[in-house]
């Protein structure tokens, strides 16, 4: 028996004009969504995830053209006038969007924004909308919620800003609720609580979901089934098993493919990245949308081809994903583990590291005595929720940022002063990677400028041919030609950004590199291939790394040490085998909790840690972790610094709880 | 608390400023070529009645001492004596050329602000459709006309073609400002002009800027009506910049209207520092211009409190949770 389906679109298109020529933005798109049901939509950025939820609520630019039917409850929403639309916008279809600070208006208080809607589509007074909206808040575990109605956007955290946009969307029971990327700006402990109450509440009043993310694990955690986009087109659509087990268009698979998840490391694959970029389509091209970077094509695939029944419920335009005409690609270990684990040389001590922002009174703790040190050819990776205090350490161990207090020994001398006091020698033998290339690239210098740059200032070469030269051969390993010489760093894609930038860190030759959030910013298909170079490139020139990301998952594949930080301190440093298994502190292990999962199959015990990191300014006598902490013993935890504690030679834990309490055998 | 911090704040450099200005004007004035005691006895006076009455000017103390003379005399409301209408206490003609700007300054306010924020916000609204072009081209021409062009094109206009209005400002003798209100009408209405375009534009881009950002998308796709999102959720975020432009423009405004004051006749603070420049009238000048600069510095203060009033995100800083 089937369900009733809410939703319902049937062959949309949709065009941007230019001043040129016509971009494609959505193409044949038929999509249904039953009554209950949640539909997950997963792309690169490019695909036209955010264009579809846009065209449901009819809201696109002024050059945005759509042609076809979205039928919802049986009623073509695209014939509707601006006042007719009114009606449904907010009150039968909601929205939430990525980024929840910049969604919520500045200037008027929550609760003002939140009354209007039931005012507007229930005719309530201001007093029902004002005990509507603090019910509402409520149903999200919100606390004080007559107090936050108070507050403006600005005075509370992240994570509530959006679980107020979620209120928000909720007030008037929507039967569809629209969901872009609504947890991507936040932490993933934060996401985790976001999903759960999101599932809980689609229970409760029978919504059907929509939920767009370039994330499957997000997608897998809250979706019953899956639509896979690419540049604009709906590939492939299934169950979410169906959709991690079996895919059948080659792009399904390789998506799936290129994400670090859980249990991948480079010592036993390389990621499997997809070459090239999600490109524009233009109104002229025909055919599979994926030929150009599917490694599966044959010659057919420039013809028509579309949408198909494979199995029940299963539809593909391509069922190529596993065809065997052309060979997998053979995947290769990015490094080979040693056996005998030899230790080497330290190239930075970091000992006993403070950095405070503020003047007195309102000092932020941004780093609170860090320890730590770093082997010749290693990779530390550095994980923790933002404000830990992460990237406060790349960038005094960089020398942007002079530390308060502490030593930073590197080659066996103390460098901790700012970047005008070190040597060119230091200088040169130190390099950092920011997270978004766009802005840490001169977009009007070319890239020969860009990357000679740092050859002529730091190792003195005057020669602008030998420099030429020495451009040409960084950019071919970076798998860039020479003909991007010549190129503006505006002229570049995010991934070839990035490679830029690697390949001007590179030119000189570092010992030591600061990645902060390296591939944060790109699409899962060109981090892939990040990260593969990025370990190329340590194991060639045997740097070592600090690596700083919030994804557990990339420090995972990427590191060879990882270090858990929280509140400026660190939590836990290991072997990276010997952080992610346990005995772990109480809060990596709410983090590895946290991470969702890319198999949907895989049941993970979830700790679900509530509110947010303590603030900063606040002097803490016991442990940082303890008001979130799950594991929490009582009283010694607030009044006692925890100790130190070693599991083996190089893995401790700053915890009270015994090992064995900590999950050791 | 933080409210009281930022008020206290602003005014204690409100004050620094005006010390600091105050100080500048003085040196300034002090190292203009030309000699008071010279401009005041002519060119035929004797090198002994010149230092006689440099002595009895106190031209010759140190000049630190000069300045605490004349910055105490200011604070007591004491302007000093004009050098050029000699034994005419500044205080008498002063105050009430100042209050004749000031009429015309509030007059002209009145006429553009809402003229300009009404216009500007319209555009903003239909950025791109006709309206706006028509605004953006009138805005455009207005601003590159100079205020004497525009002024003699009102003349002609409103007081030749049609004799509605004056053609100067001149106030009859024996009679006030007030039995003449009609003469405000025409310097208004230039400087209106010169103004629309400039804060219009400003309006414009502002409401652009605003009405594009996610939280308009937002609460447009709450279904709200499009009126209640320009006026309820727009506007208030849409009016900071342009504040701060009428704001900055508050001291040119109230003292610096040397063109159009000159052009009417209009008896003015400009026209009084136009006087004071020619005449070599160095207490009347130094009057004058601390004066204006006392008027920037106060409303460069109104500017951050309406700020202030208008923007949570700095009237709450610092309290989050």
């Amino acid at each position: 028996m089937k369900n009733k389906s809410i939703l319902e679109i049937k062959n949309l298109d949709v065009e941007y004009s230019t001043l040129t020529d016509k971009v494609v933005a959505l193409k044949d798109i038929n999509i249904t969504v039953e009554e209950g049901e949640s539909l997950g939509i997963i792309g690169e950025s490019g695909c036209g995830k955010s264009t579809l939820s846009y065209a449901i609520m009819d809201y696109l630019p002024s050059n945005g053209l759509s042609n076809g039917k979205i039928l919802f409850k049986g009623e073509n929403l695209l014939e509707k006038s601006p006042k007719e639309q009114t009606k449904y916008r907010g009150d039968r279809i909601a929205m939430v969007y990525q980024n929840p600070y910049s969604s919520l208006n500045p200037s008027l208080t929550i609760g003002f924004q939140l009354d209007e809607v039931t005012m507007f589509h229930r005719g309530f007074s201001r007093k029902e909308a004002r005990n509507a909206s603090i019910e509402a808040l409520k149903d999200l575990y919100l606390g004080d919620a007559a107090g936050i109605v108070r507050r403006y956007p600005h005075q509370i955290s992240g994570g509530m800003q959006q679980r107020i946009c979620i209120a928000m969307a909720l007030l008037c029971k929507p039967d569809l609720l629209i969901l872009d990327e609504p947890t991507t700006a936040l932490d993933v402990t934060t996401e985790v609580v976001i999903l759960d109450i999101i599932s809980e509440l689609k229970k409760k009043y029978n919504m059907s979901l929509i939920y767009i993310s370039h994330d499957i694990g997000v997608i897998n955690k809250v979706s019953d089934r899956i639509a896979v986009m690419y540049r604009g087109e709906v590939v492939e659509t299934g169950s979410q098993h169906t959709i991690y087990k079996h895919p059948e268009h080659p792009y399904t698979r390789a998506l799936i493919n290129c994400m670090p998840r859980s249990g991948i490391v480079k010592e036993e694959v390389r990621l499997n990245a997809i070459p090239g970029y999600v490109a524009k389509r233009s109104a002229a091209e025909t055919g599979c949308p994926f030929v150009s970077r599917c490694e599966k094509k044959t010659l057919i695939c420039q013809e028509n081809y579309g949408l198909k029944e494979s199995k029940a419920n299963h539809f593909s335009s391509c069922s190529r994903a596993y065809a065997e005409d052309v060979p997998d690609k053979e995947r290769t270990r990015l490094k080979i583990p040693l056996e005998n684990n030899v230790k080497e040389e330290n190239i930075l001590s970091i000992k006993d590291l403070y950095k405070y922002y503020g003047g007195p009174g309102k000092k932020v703790r941004a780093l609170d005595g860090v320890s730590v040190s770093l082997e010749r050819n290693s990779v530390l990776g550095v994980v923790g929720e933002s404000g830990c205090g992460k990237s406060t350490m790349g960038l005094t161990v960089s020398g942007l940022l002079k530390p308060t207090k502490g030593q930073l020994i590197f080659d066996g001398i103390d460098i901790a002063v700012s970047w005008r006091k070190r040597t060119p020698e230091i200088l040169k033998n130190i390099q950092l990677i920011f997270q978004n290339p766009g802005r840490s690239l001169n977009p009007s210098f070319t890239i020969e400028t860009i990357i000679g740059r740092p050859m002529k200032k730091l190792l003195g070469i005057k020669s602008k041919t030998e420099r030429r030269k020495m451009v040409i051969d960084i950019l071919k390993k970076v798998d860039l030609g020479e003909e991007y010489l010549s190129r503006k760093a505006s002229q570049l894609s995010g991934g070839e950004m990035q490679r830029v930038a690697l390949a001007r860190a590179f030119s000189i030759s570092p010992d030591l590199l600061v990645c902060d959030e390296p591939t944060s910013a790109l699409d899962v298909s060109v981090q892939a291939s990040v990260l593969n170079l990025l370990g190329e490139l340590q194991q060639e020139s045997k740097a070592s790394y600090i690596f700083i990301s919030h994804d557990l998952n990339v420090i995972n594949y990427i590191s060879d040490y990882i270090m858990v930080m929280y509140l400026g301190r660190i939590c836990e440093y290991g072997r990276k085998d010997e952080v992610v298994g346990p005995p772990y502190h109480p809060y990596t292990e709410a983090l590895i909790s946290a991470v969702p999962d890319v198999d949907p199959d895989s049941a993970k015990q979830q700790i679900r840690l509530e509110g947010s990191p303590p603030n900063p300014t606040k002097k803490i006598k016991g442990c940082p972790f303890e008001g979130r902490c799950h594991k929490k013993i009582g009283k010694i935890c607030e009044t006692t610094a925890p100790p130190k504690v070693y599991f083996s030679d190089d893995h401790f834990v700053f915890c009270h709880l015994s090992p064995g309490k900590l999950g050791a055998k | 608390m933080n409210l009281f911090k930022r008020f206290s704040q602003r005014l204690g450099f409100m004050i620094l400023t005006l010390v600091v200005m105050s100080f500048l004007i003085f040196l300034l004035v002090e190292i203009m070529p030309g000699d008071v005691a010279q401009t005041v006895l002519g060119q035929s006076a004797t090198p002994e009645s010149l230092a006689a009455l440099r002595e009895s000017m106190g031209l010759n103390d140190p000049l630190m001492v000069r300045y605490g003379h004349w910055a105490g005399k200011f604070i007591r409301g004491d302007l000093g004596e004009s050098l050029y209408m000699r034994g005419i206490q500044i205080n008498t003609i002063f105050w009430r050329k100042v209050g004749h700007s000031i009429i015309l300054a509030l007059t002209a306010l009145i006429f553009y602000v809402p003229l300009s924020l009404f216009f500007g916000v319209f555009a903003g609204v239909k950025a791109g459709k006709l309206p706006d072009s028509i605004i953006s081209f009138f805005g455009l021409a207005t601003m590159a006309l100079p205020e004497f062009v525009s002024g003699i094109i009102l003349i002609t206009l409103f007081a030749i073609k049609i004799p509605l209005l004056p053609i100067t400002s001149i106030i009859p003798i024996g009679e006030t400002l007030w039995e003449n209100l009609n003469i405000l009408i025409l310097p208004a209405l230039s400087i209106t002009l010169v103004m629309f375009g400039y804060v219009s534009r400003m309006q414009r881009s502002s409401m652009l800027t605003v009405m594009n950002s996610d939280y308009i998308r937002a609460a447009i796709l709450k279904g709200m009506p499009r009126g209640y999102v320009i006026f309820r959720h727009a506007l208030k975020n849409a009016l900071l910049p342009t504040i701060t432009i009428i704001g900055m423009n508050m001291g040119w405004l109230f003292g610096g209207l040397i063109v159009v004051e000159t052009l009417f006749g209009f008896p003015g603070l400009g026209s009084l520092t136009l006087s004071a420049i020619k005449t070599r009238d160095v207490p009347l000048l130094e009057a004058s211009v601390l004066f204006i600069t006392f008027i920037f510095v106060v409303s460069t203060f109104i500017t951050d409190m309406m700020y202030l009033f208008l923007n949570p995100r700095i009237r709450f800083k610092g309290s989050d949770s």
